[in-house]
């Protein structure tokens, strides 16, 4: 008997049987499996009869044994249970108020979190893939041969479009689609507006929601849709419909009337435009341009097939067209004309010049991803140690669902089915805090117009889901599996210990005090850098200057003379680009070697205008003539980059014309400190034309004069936008981006520490409770509040100290490189930013650790330790 | 002979099932014959038949029995029924019948001739 004991039948076979075996027959058949068993195993031996064992459970693998169809008393049990599950899970969440609190309130942060990245990346991928004709749309595109190889260009002649409906009859729709920045004139009020002009067919390719309006009212030439978006900012409340504006293209200036209105597009088109216009009012295609003019004008090209029409079947009518091209442009041959999948359109970015998409923004993609996951992560950690610790008061439900015959299984499905409850509340609750917390405070720092669209995004649909599902099996299947695998009799006998002290527990809570470490440092380190470069010196004095834009060469005299006829202007002086804005690259030659600086045009007053600081020689005589031929001013980046020191002697060579470098400014900033300062050469040009004016005022009189020189600018010029800034707002913009940036870091960091401060509560408060009375006997034993704080926070600051080491090396590594990519000035990850962190975590400890305490300090130990 | 189709092995197990009275089931049925023949035969064949000849009415059954082996599971023993008796006195009679009939090994060897 005593090795029938120690050996049993082999599970896996065992339970293959169970599976298989119709249930009728199993009991016969197993105990004779087993009765067989034991037989050979007190003549032959274990491995002889765990081998007979499995051959006789597949020989008894046979048609008449093998369960079949259940039966309806089965299907109808399986609903109950169900329903039981359920039933018992939401009775255990109602009685744990707090703890289910903090998992729902912890989770519903991160599904929130996840939600705004998903919506964000989600809008960068499926941009335009809300049309219903997605599948049939394609772009024509061709390849030739360039010096580097084969380029594909997203763009084809223009007559193509024409000779379509001859050539491809596969072709339900075609368009041209041509964007252009345009001057939108309205009411006395000049705007710049993004222009999308296309055929008529456009709007039946694409299918948009109307506001106002029809579809169909492109047909007319000279009638306009209007995204939602612009007809609020022209009109306001009044109704759109059959209001005028104009738009001045090439100089020529066209009456439009209003013939639509687009329903909000919420970013999600693959086209950014603000009005569409019919593309016979583009003067590009009423001018009738000589054949080959026309070939060699390019624009996007759209196609939509018949339904059923695959690419391939096209390809000889492209074949056709392109034969075509190149007899008219032999200079340009044609390798391949194809087409291009409008679903394809976004993995093609790159790869395709000029095409209709060409950034990708992977940067941001990634910051927005990685703070989602380690909400995520906070959160499912926090609730698994929270699940298992919880599980402890339950061991003799769980016992004695044992005993009555419940498989793990079945115990691991009630816990799930609790889980999926709290996930589902999460979801919801992640739902509301996304579209009515997260969404707008991120739209307000990044700009953006997302929202969740629940009736029209299915994806949104099938992110929930995944999230649903996923969050539920990661963050409850290991509590499920551990919790059901006790053993009843240990259970039932007292001796099962469980969780709080368990090394798993610990892991995770390593993992989120380092998570939280990291995202404290990066948070305090980037608000650290804003500060450091808020107060950063420009190189140059920024204040009391006023840069004007002047759109059109004819009318830079002018203005340059009446805006120095101000009696606040001190100085005026004409430049290219302007200081504080990107500055057009340019080749240099030195001494046989190429090299690429920014190159300033500029008038040769432009650098005292500036108030540049001279460092080594002079700065541009304006009197002198020669000057604008011979002479340029180089920064002191310039030098070092080529290792030169300054008088030099040899002459540099810029568009193949000598130079002479006279003199050397201080580095100053020409663009934001997301950029290294470049080498830079100011050339002083002749006195011809130029795209900007700077003026420098009267010390204080920039922003009060700012109104007057706006004024001036419009009787000048009246078919314009005035652009005039002050040059202390040039960067004012990057500042508002960055502290975009600063904010949503923050933002992180401070839901992290809050969710670590949860989740490290309700395991301390859990661990408390169980272990009340262990406390209270030390207490009357003369345990003073010292050394019970210290038993109760020593696994927390043991853990503090290991995390500290790991969140420290980890945020030096990822922080710098991650300030590295968003910055070419920043402070670094210093002592600052990783003391406050480690310190705050520390104060996170110790003040859920003294609430702790302070329930025993309180307590009676008489009352607690009587209890029973 | 009419019914009683009876297979080598069926009438095997059920003239075991009937020597082993009311202690017949799968492993006792499997060692019996084991015993008395030496013929090894496989435990799910042995359902299988034990089932059929059920089916067809020549077997009774009842489950009981545990014991310990059988980690607490019951044993389905069977008895012969009345038919089943019937029908092994039948084949026996029927083969006694044609056995009876069989020429004697007579030691005549003009056959062939």
């Amino acid at each position: 008997m005593d090795n029938k004991r120690k050996h049993y039948p082999p599970k896996w076979p065992d339970r293959f049987l169970e599976f298989y075996c119709n249930p009728n027959r199993l009991e016969q058949i197993q105990g004779d499996a087993y009765e067989l068993f034991y037989l050979n195993l007190a003549e032959r031996g274990i491995g002889y009869a765990r081998f007979r064992f499995f051959i006789h459970v597949l020989s008894f693998f046979r048609w008449s044994n093998i369960r079949r169809t259940k039966s309806t008393y089965r299907s109808f049990n399986q609903g109950a249970m169900l329903k039981n599950y359920f039933k018992i899970g939401w009775r255990n969440l109602l009685k744990q108020k707090g703890t289910t609190f903090i998992s729902v309130f912890g989770l519903a942060c991160a599904v929130g979190c996840c939600m705004v990245a998903y919506l964000f990346i989600a809008q960068i991928w499926f941009k335009g893939m809300l049309q219903p004709n997605k599948e049939e749309i394609y772009q024509l595109t061709y390849t030739v041969e360039e010096e580097n190889g084969l380029v594909t260009y997203g763009s084809v002649a223009e007559p193509i479009s024409e000779l379509i409906p001859e050539q491809l009859s596969q072709v339900k729709n075609h368009s041209r689609v041509l964007m252009d920045f345009s001057l939108l004139m309205q009411n006395n009020e000049n705007y710049n507006q993004r222009v999308l002009y296309v055929d008529p067919a456009f709007m039946e390719m694409f299918v948009y929601r109307m506001e106002y309006g029809y579809p169909g009212a492109l047909r007319e030439p000279n009638q306009v849709i209007l995204t939602d978006e612009l007809s609020e900012k022209l009109f306001g409340d009044t109704h759109p419909i059959g209001q005028e504006l104009s738009l001045v293209v090439n100089g020529e200036e066209v009456l439009y009337k209003v013939g639509g209105v687009l329903a909000d597009l919420k970013d999600m088109d693959m086209f950014n435009f603000d009005l569409l216009v019919n593309f016979e009012s583009h003067p590009y295609s009423s001018a009738d341009l000589p054949v080959k003019d026309a070939w060699n004008s390019e624009l996007w090209t759209f196609v939509q097939l018949e339904k059923g029409v695959s690419p391939a079947m096209l390809s000889p009518g492209l074949a056709v067209l392109k034969k075509q091209q190149n007899q008219i442009n032999p200079e340009k041959p044609y390798v391949e004309l194809g087409l291009l999948a409008y679903t394809d359109l976004v993995y093609q970015i790159g790869k395709i010049k000029k095409g209709v998409r060409d950034f990708l923004g992977i940067g941001p993609q990634i910051l927005l991803g990685s703070i989602g996951l380690f909400i995520l992560i906070l959160a499912v950690f926090n609730y698994i140690n929270i699940a298992v610790l919880m599980a402890s008061r339950r061991l003799k439900e769980i016992g004695v669902r044992k005993v009555m015959g419940s498989r793990r299984s079945q115990l691991v499905a009630q816990f799930l089915s609790e889980n999926l409850m709290v996930c589902f509340f999460a979801i919801f609750l992640g739902c509301l805090f996304a579209g009515f917390i997260f969404l707008p405070g991120f739209n307000d720092i990044a700009s953006k117009n997302l929202k969740i669209d629940l009736l029209n995004d299915r994806y949104v649909w099938m992110f929930l889901g995944t999230m649903l599902f996923f969050i539920t099996i990661v963050s409850g299947l290991y509590p499920a599996v551990y919790v059901s695998s006790f053993k009843p009799v240990s259970i039932l006998k007292g001796n099962q210990k469980i969780g709080s002290k368990s090394f798993l527990t610990s892991v995770l809570l390593t993992f989120q005090f380092t998570l939280a470490i990291i995202s404290i440092v990066a948070g305090v380190a980037f608000v650290q850098t804003n500060y450091v470069n808020s107060t950063r010196d420009w190189g140059y004095e920024s204040s009391d200057k006023i840069i004007v834009n002047v759109p059109a060469s004819e009318d830079y005299l002018p203005l340059k003379n009446k805006l120095s006829a101000l009696a606040a202007v001190n100085k005026i002086s004409g430049s290219q680009d302007y200081v504080g804005n990107w500055i057009r690259e340019q080749e240099v030659v030195f001494d046989e070697e190429k090299y690429e600086v920014s190159l300033m045009d500029a008038e040769a007053n432009y650098s005292e205008v500036l108030e540049l600081k001279v460092k080594q020689g002079r700065m541009f005589n304006p009197d002198l003539i020669s000057e604008s031929q011979e002479s340029v001013v180089v920064n002191q980046t310039f030098l070092d980059r080529l290792g030169l020191e300054f008088p030099l002697k040899e002459k540099i060579t810029l568009d193949s014309m000598e130079f002479s470098v006279v003199g050397v400014v201080e580095d100053f900033h020409t663009v934001f400190f997301q950029n290294p300062i470049d080498p830079l050469v100011i050339r002083a040009s002749a006195d011809t034309t130029f795209n900007y004016l700077t003026l420098k005022m009267a010390p204080g009189s920039a922003g009060s004069t700012m109104e007057l020189v706006k004024k001036i600018w419009h009787e000048t010029i009246p078919r314009g936008v005035f652009e005039g800034k002050l040059q202390t707002e040039v960067f004012d913009r990057d500042f508002a981006d960055v502290r975009g940036v600063k904010n949503l870091i923050l933002f992180s960091a401070i839901l992290a520490i809050i969710l670590a401060a949860l989740g490290l509560f309700g395991l301390v408060s859990l661990n408390m409770n169980t272990h009340i009375k262990d406390y209270c006997v030390r207490k009357v034993f003369g345990a003073d509040l010292g050394d019970l704080s210290m038993k109760l926070a020593r696994r927390y600051l043991i853990i503090w100290g290991i995390a500290s080491l790991l969140g420290g090396g980890l945020s030096i590594y990822l922080i710098s490189a991650f300030l590295n990519s968003f910055f070419a000035f920043h402070s670094g990850v210093g002592a600052i930013p990783l003391g406050f962190g480690l310190l705050v975590l520390f104060l996170v400890i110790a003040g859920t650790v003294s609430s702790q305490i302070r329930k025993i300090v309180k307590a009676n130990p008489a009352t607690i330790l009587k209890a029973e | 002979m009419k019914g009683y189709h009876l297979g080598e092995l069926e009438e095997l197990i059920l003239l075991t099932v009937g020597i082993l009275d009311q202690e017949a089931y799968g492993v006792a049925v499997l060692q019996e014959i084991k015993n008395q023949t030496g013929r090894k035969v496989n435990i799910s064949a042995i359902h299988t038949v034990l089932n059929r000849l059920e089916e067809k009415g020549f077997l009774k059954s009842y489950m009981g029995g545990a014991t310990e082996e059988r980690g607490g599971r019951r044993k389905r023993l069977f008895t012969l029924s009345a038919t089943g008796r019937l029908a092994i006195e039948e084949v026996k009679n029927q083969r006694n019948k044609l056995f009876d009939q069989l020429p004697p090994l007579a030691l005549d060897f003009s056959y062939g001739q």
